[in-house]
């Protein structure tokens, strides 16, 4: 089947990317200004080992003596058993430190861009069957609004008025402090729901416009086709016309667009996760640069763009299985 | 059709206007030297500080008159190094073919792909944040989907019959960008210009939101970030002085480049008016 040989170039071809990515994150800080043991080698810092032989032997403890090639080689190795290195603030594996949080991210972001992507297709089928003239330029004038509000403003203007002034939803952290672990797990369920509707909101809002707007403009492509009419003149019902003919062959720009979110949302999730002091990896990086600590603000790095690369992988290996002609 | 285009694009060339004015004027409109502790701190707006001041007491209406300059220069210098790199790459990928355009297009799919907020985060926080260190991320974040477009608009062009005839008469491929190529892909290249100077805004201010910027210099994600990690910014005015104004002042610059940029369109792209 040559759609295989296609597939398998496509995730040759990700597989680039992973490799650069990875390389990357090895090569940035030994190749920018400063060493990486300046703190302990550097006669002005407070940290300064004095001594010449401990210097030596702290150079080869972290094996920075090695030629680059085999520094390169066994931090191959490190990652292939998912060892990020230790984290300077926690004193623990960066590995165990993302674990910890990436759940919360997941939780964000999914729920963000799933309402985004939900509301902006229904909505996008829904004014495209029946277009009207002017209620698409009015969202474009939206989507190009909202594109160019900052994600931390958006989002510490929801915090101030409906967690500060209007006292709706709680305005930091994804579950009550210390009170969590006693509830019933029903009312844990509603308390993490509770603490995610505003930040989750400032994603959806950001990317819902875009979504309705793509997705109606490929339903006005799809209303003169031919397929349509022919199931019109067979007198198949409104609704099997407007979902089964019209909308599936729509759906394909928008699985695109999702794709396309995707940096984009993980990109407002660092600056929602920051304003809200949510848990999630977002705001371990935001932390993690204000303590300076580098190989966790690799780690998080790693494990952000990582994951952004692989669901773009599946977004494509979808596209592909919704439309046939795109694997040729 | 042009009159629908011109009244956003005028818009937006006022309010990017009104804020370059500001910019290039800070030094006589600010009232306060905006380092310098000019007043109580955390003074509510109004009175002798217009929009109060910061928990150090520094005022932050001068701060935002000069957070305009700096957001200013960001821009312009960030843009014009990615259009820069984008068009040469982009352009000579495009005329060279071959291998310069394998390897130049696969280096941009790669780029593409990555998530450029995570990776700036990394650069500027290793080299250290400077001014200069934010305009070089920021272009290489910007370069890759400039040189794309670039590339594709040059292959169409490339392939015209007077393209051809320059080379025919022995025209060197400079010669042929400059004199064939550019005057083709100008009003895209204005378009993409003014998108990444807005985009530009916007990431100088996120990174200096998470706390990258050069600490010497007044910019207004610094202003807004300073007022959120103060302990009190939903209780005391700070949210009403240091949030909502720098928040403003960005969203209406880059709103104002980002209308500049829709009213281009029409102009770069004719064919999408006859869409609608």
């Amino acid at each position: 089947m040559p759609s295989v040989r296609a597939r398998r170039g496509l995730i040759a071809s990700y597989a680039l990317v992973v490799l650069v990515l990875v390389t990357l994150n090895f090569a940035l800080p030994r190749a920018l200004p400063g060493q990486p043991i300046e703190t302990l080698s550097d006669p002005r810092s407070a940290s300064f080992v004095g001594d010449l032989a401990s210097r030596v032997s702290l150079e080869a403890y972290y094996g920075l003596d090695r030629p680059l090639v085999s520094q390169y080689g066994s931090y191959m190795a490190d990652l292939a058993t998912a060892d990020l290195g230790s984290s300077i603030r926690y004193h623990r594996p960066v590995a165990s430190v993302i674990g910890d949080r990436i759940g919360w991210t997941l939780l964000l972001v999914g729920t963000g861009l799933g309402i985004a992507t939900a509301a902006g297709m229904l909505a996008g089928v829904h004014s495209g069957w029946r277009r009207g003239r002017r209620t698409d330029r009015r969202l474009l004038t939206l989507v190009v609004g909202l594109d160019n509000v900052p994600s931390f403003f958006l989002a510490s203007i929801l915090a101030y008025v409906f967690a500060v002034r209007l006292g709706w939803f709680p305005l930091y952290g994804a579950r009550t402090p210390f009170a969590a672990e006693s509830l019933h797990p029903l009312r844990q369920v509603a308390d993490v729901a509770h603490h995610l509707v505003l930040p989750a909101s400032v994603l959806a809002l950001q990317f819902v416009a875009l979504q309705y707007l793509v997705m109606r403009a490929s339903m006005v492509g799809e209303l003169g086709s031919d397929h349509l009419v022919l199931g019109r003149l067979k007198g198949l019902g409104e609704r099997v016309l407007k979902y089964r003919y019209a909308a599936r062959n729509a759906l394909l720009p928008a699985v695109t667009v999702v794709a396309l979110q995707l940096p984009l949302a993980v990109t407002a999730a660092i600056f929602v996760e920051a304003v809200f002091a949510y848990p999630g990896i977002g705001r371990l990086m935001f932390e993690s640069v204000g303590d300076r600590d580098y190989p966790l603000m690799q780690g998080c790095f790693l494990v952000l763009s990582l994951t952004v690369v692989c669901a773009n992988l599946l977004a494509d290996l979808l596209v592909r299985r919704l439309d046939p002609r795109t694997a040729a | 059709m042009t009159s629908r285009g011109s009244g956003v694009l005028w818009l937006g060339v006022a309010i990017v206007a009104g804020f370059a004015l500001v910019g290039v004027l800070a030094g006589v409109l600010a009232p306060y030297d905006p380092h310098a502790i000019a007043g109580p701190s955390l003074a509510r707006p109004g009175g002798d500080h217009l929009l109060g001041t910061n928990d150090s007491g520094q005022d932050i209406l001068s701060q935002l008159i000069w957070g305009a300059r700096s957001s200013g220069i960001v821009a312009l210098l960030s843009a014009s190094l990615a259009v820069t790199v984008g068009v040469l790459i982009g352009a000579s990928a495009g005329l060279r073919r071959g291998l310069v355009d394998v390897v130049a297009m696969r280096v941009t799919d790669v780029f593409l792909a990555v998530p450029a907020l995570p990776l700036l985060i990394l650069i500027v926080a290793l080299a250290g944040p400077s001014r200069s260190t934010v305009v070089i991320v920021i272009a290489l974040a910007a370069w890759p989907s400039i040189a794309r477009i670039v590339r594709s608009q040059t292959l169409t062009i490339a392939r015209r019959g007077y393209v051809d005839a320059a080379r025919g008469f022995g025209a060197r491929p400079l010669y042929v960008i400059r004199r064939h190529l550019l005057p083709a892909v100008a009003p895209l290249i204005a378009a993409n210009f003014v998108y990444w100077a807005a985009t530009a805004v916007l990431l100088q201010s996120g990174l200096a939101f998470l706390g990258l910027s050069d600490p010497t210099e007044v910019s207004w994600g610094g202003v807004l970030s300073r007022a959120l990690e103060h302990q009190g910014v939903y209780a005391t005015s700070q949210w009403v002085s240091g949030v909502l104004p720098p928040g403003l002042a960005i969203t209406l610059a880059a709103l104002g480049l980002a209308f500049i940029g829709l009213g281009l369109e029409p102009r770069s792209n004719p064919r999408l008016e006859r869409v609608r």
